[in-house]
């Protein structure tokens, strides 16, 4: 008897597991935005609390618009005061798959983007720039691509790198295998189908001229493929020793010995702790100035780390709480940060209500975007109109309508679109009352939009029906299942503009069908010239933002707090910390 | 005797059976796979990804083929952790298995002498205080207690380090590194005996309590026996008899790993990684830790009825 009780205790707790397990993967990226408006800078004297409370005019979101300079480094605590070669970095959760295009986790990505060089990189603008390829020549018809490599190019072990190792990177990411997230693949590079499909040996489209050169043909012009193409390069001869077409088990067994040619390489790894990082001599740039660079897995809070010094940069939601309370430890220097991405509401375009541009319209008009997403959230958040971050290249806000908070034009629209006030005080057609089913992550954030959303909806006649999940992946397969009208996401991060369209081709939104949207987006991606690109794009935002086929959301703002004895620092949306890390110095 | 453990070994390897079967179908049937959270992919890659994990076969087929596989001594690699899963464990389970010994060590103990002290001093000054103690010690939520901990001795006062396992960065070995360890396992080693402590306390002061009042106690007292024999001979004996089978309940916990802990003091321990792999609906490593706990759960049991019979010559299997 007791043995069936305890079996079904412990499914029982298995299901209770089921059912309280939460996620981390939702796409809560540390979003944030440097609000355009905000000028006002702050008291630089290491604010305190009060100081904040007494003024009575609201901060600006963002108070933060500058750096921010420690102001006392003496109180910087002992353990990092001690530490001379050493610079530790808090990282939630990398697994130890440091092979890049065959890491599941953004995290790996993380360290992998220390030990791994590109051959393009891009700017803090995310225009693409040169690395291991010192030039590049796009062909006339924007089809093939021809990479020039630096000479004496080495691997951390002081191996060549060559034209084969970038051949072989891109070969294998078309192998039937392939499991991983690399958009390669999706750039049709000529003959990549048949290799996958077994029919070729080789790739026809790639090409190694010289052991400095290689080119690649693209069977359509793609404007993203330059840095797609341009990322890490595997070693041939390390990584492609074991390799048979449709066999790439063996690569699993060498994640964690990764061999690279970025400025760090690997010393250690310590599941669930630590990655240890050691200076790279083989560097092409030279070796990096600070010997050991260290990510200390940190799951949730920092800010006890930080505060006894045990990790020397984080980064922090943008919220006035926050900043003062970082100010106050005087011995941070604080950087505001703007991440390429923005959020959204998914909108349900099957759903007949829905398919009305006035009533998308009206539901723009009639959210209090600035409560929810600027004031409620002290400040980490701007309010989004177009599908693009504020520091992409082709952000603007030239014919933007930015959808002020405005009820009475809200119900106007709704009056327009047919849908008259019934009965109940909600809002019907042709005997159909207005509904919203509302779907989102559990979060703080969820909550806010909630609490303000049903009065908005309320006032405007909507009868809003919200429904929250602490697991990503059953929100996503409600989606899937079309049992919605509206669903909060966030992107992931966009390099290049086009990323920021990318759920209307992932197969996620299938039900928006515009001529002239699908003509501006291959027209954008069909040059690489970067004016003619943003002319175009202003085009497609002002579209959108008419159209409404996802409604925008919010640009989220994050700091970054780091020991002030730390020199050269910078941040870039794009590469993270990768592109400044090998010039830090301790002072 | 071995009869009976015949029976009995038969009869786990057809829960294990069962529970295996009902696990892996609760994990393939809660809404949304591996695949799904990647909102980043096309319907079409996704069908690809689908079909080189295997995830497109029925769940019955997936099934077999799991187990097929976990005959074979191969319990698969994590899809999101790129490892083998077994790998995994002997990573992290020591690290949980650890925190859990020494706590677990540490709770039986105090509760324990606490118990019986408080049985034998019924309703004394002592028995109040450490009751309500324990009640206090119990209400406490571990993320609130360990929090306000971390704050006050490590952030505050920087007496203990607020977290992980060792000094980041440290090269330490041998004597230095077990007493680094020790100091980072001390703040949620405090909490976990503080949140166990309750229960098991009281529950050795009323076995206790129980035994104290039966005959043999008199007859022994009668007998002229010193009152430290009576208590730790003949009372404590028998009252400790029922909390074997707690023993067996134990076993899967010391391996289990404490989510909630484990995150607070950023241990680097396997609840934590359940945890994150269930969001991901990382199938292998879900099946793969689950089974193990199932087989603890009802190693632990079969071995708590063998102790109980070693224990207590009066109880026949």
């Amino acid at each position: 008897m007791r043995k069936s009780t305890i079996l079904l205790s412990s499914l029982l707790l298995v299901g209770s597991l089921l059912l309280t397990a939460c996620s981390n993967n939702s796409n809560t990226n540390n979003a944030a935005a440097t609000d355009n408006s905000a000028t006002v800078t702050a008291a630089a004297d290491g604010a305190t609390g009060s100081a904040a409370s007494s003024s009575p005019a609201p901060v600006p979101a963002g108070a933060l618009s500058e750096p921010y300079t420690a102001t006392d480094l003496s109180k910087l605590p002992a353990v990092a005061q001690n530490r001379t070669d050493t610079i530790i970095v808090g990282l939630t959760d990398p697994s130890g798959a440091f092979t890049p295009y065959f890491q599941e986790s953004g995290y790996d990505g993380n360290v992998s983007s220390l030990l791994y060089a590109s051959l393009v990189t891009v700017d803090e603008k995310g225009v693409p720039a040169p690395e291991l390829a010192e030039s590049w020549d796009v062909s006339e018809d924007q089809l093939t691509y021809t990479f020039h490599l630096h000479k004496d190019l080495k691997f951390s072990d002081g191996s060549p790198l060559t034209a084969d190792d970038v051949a072989f990177t891109w070969t294998i990411q078309y192998d039937k295998a392939y499991d991983g997230g690399s958009s390669l693949p999706t750039l049709n590079v000529k003959g990549g189908q048949a290799y996958k499909e077994g029919k070729a040996t080789t790739i026809e489209g790639i090409k190694v001229i010289d052991p400095q050169t290689i080119s690649v043909t693209l069977e359509k012009p793609n404007a993203t493929a330059l840095v797609v193409l341009g990322s890490n390069v595997l070693s041939k001869a390390y990584y492609g020793k074991d390799y048979k077409f449709g066999q790439l088990e063996y690569i699993k067994k060498l994640h964690e010995k990764p061999l690279g040619d970025g400025p760090y390489k690997l010393e250690k790894f310590i599941p669930g702790q630590e990655v240890r990082l050691v200076a790279n001599e083989n560097y092409f740039k030279g070796k990096p100035k600070t010997e050991h660079f260290i990510y200390k897995t940190s799951e949730g809070d920092v800010w006890q780390f930080l505060e006894t010094g045990e990790v020397d940069y984080a980064s922090f939601s943008a919220t006035d709480e926050n900043i003062e309370k970082l100010k106050a430890l005087g011995y941070v220097n604080i950087l505001p940060y703007t991440p390429s991405t923005y959020g959204y509401m998914q909108v349900n375009l099957k759903h007949e209500q829905l398919k009305d541009k006035l009533v998308r319209q009206a539901l723009m008009y009639g959210l209090d975007r600035q409560s929810i997403y600027v004031d409620a959230t002290q400040g980490a958040g701007a309010i989004a109109n177009i599908p693009a971050s504020p520091i992409s290249w082709a952000y603007t806000e030239e014919g933007i309508n930015p959808y002020k908070y405005d009820p009475e034009k809200a119900k106007q629209l709704l009056d327009e679109a047919g849908w008259a006030v019934g009965a109940n005080g909600i809002r019907e057609k042709d005997g159909k009352p207005f509904s919203i089913h509302y779907l989102g992550s559990k979060s703080k954030n969820t909550d806010i939009f909630i609490a303000v959303a049903k009065e908005n909806f309320a006032a405007l006649g909507i009868d809003f029906q919200p429904e929250v999940f602490a697991d990503f992946n059953s929100l996503v397969s409600k989606v899937e299942g079309g049992d919605y009208d509206l669903v909060s996401f966030s992107t992931s991060m966009l390099t290049d503009p086009a990323d920021g369209f990318m759920q209307f081709f992932d197969g996620e939104i299938t039900d928006y069908e515009n001529p002239k949207f699908l003509e501006l987006y291959n027209k954008a991606l069909a040059t690489s010239d970067i004016e003619e690109r943003k002319a175009v794009y202003k085009e497609l935002y002002q579209l959108f933002n008419d159209e409404l086929p996802i409604l925008f959301t919010s640009y989220k703002k994050t700091v970054y707090a780091y020991n002030g004895r730390i020199q050269n620092l910078s941040v870039s949306p794009f590469i993270g910390l990768a592109g400044s890390l090998p010039e830090w110095t301790l002072k | 005797m071995s009869t009976y453990l015949t029976k009995r070994l038969l009869y786990m390897l057809v829960i294990l059976f069962a529970a295996s079967l009902l696990i892996f179908c609760l994990y393939a049937l809660t809404p949304g796979d591996f695949i799904t959270g990647n909102i980043k992919l096309t319907a079409e890659r996704k069908a690809e990804l689908r079909e080189i994990y295997g995830l497109n076969k029925p769940v019955l087929e997936r099934y077999g083929l799991w187990m097929k596989d976990a005959f074979h001594g191969n319990f698969g690699y994590s899809l999101a952790q790129q490892k083998p899963v077994l790998q995994l464990f002997s990573d992290y389970i020591w690290n949980s298995f650890l925190l859990a010994a020494v706590s677990t060590f540490l709770t039986w103990v105090i509760a324990v002498i606490v118990g019986v002290i408080s049985a034998y001093k019924q309703y004394s000054w002592f028995d109040t205080l450490v009751m309500v103690a324990i009640f206090a010690a119990m209400s406490l939520p571990s993320f609130f207690i360990g929090l306000f901990l971390i704050k006050i001795l490590a952030v505050d006062l920087k007496w203990l380090p607020p977290g992980g396992m060792i000094t980041t960065g440290s090269n330490a070995t041998g004597l230095a590194y077990l007493k680094e360890v020790v100091r980072h396992m001390t703040l949620p080693v405090v909490v976990m005996v503080l949140l166990g402590l309750g229960s098991l306390t009281r529950y050795f002061r009323s076995n206790m309590i129980d035994v104290l009042q039966q005959d043999y106690i008199r007859t022994a007292r009668a007998k002229g026996l010193k009152e430290r024999k009576v208590l730790f001979t003949h009372a404590l004996r028998n009252a400790l008899l029922p909390a074997i089978t707690l023993v067996g309940f134990e076993l899967p916990a010391l391996f289990g790993g404490s989510l909630i802990i484990e995150q607070i003091f950023n241990w680097p321990g396997i609840g934590q990684l359940y945890m994150k792999s269930f969001g991901l609906r990382d199938y292998p490593l879900l099946m793969g830790f689950t089974m193990f706990i199932a087989i603890l759960t009802v190693i632990g049991t079969l071995l708590s009825d063998i102790l109980y019979r070693v224990a207590d010559p009066r109880v026949r299997l």
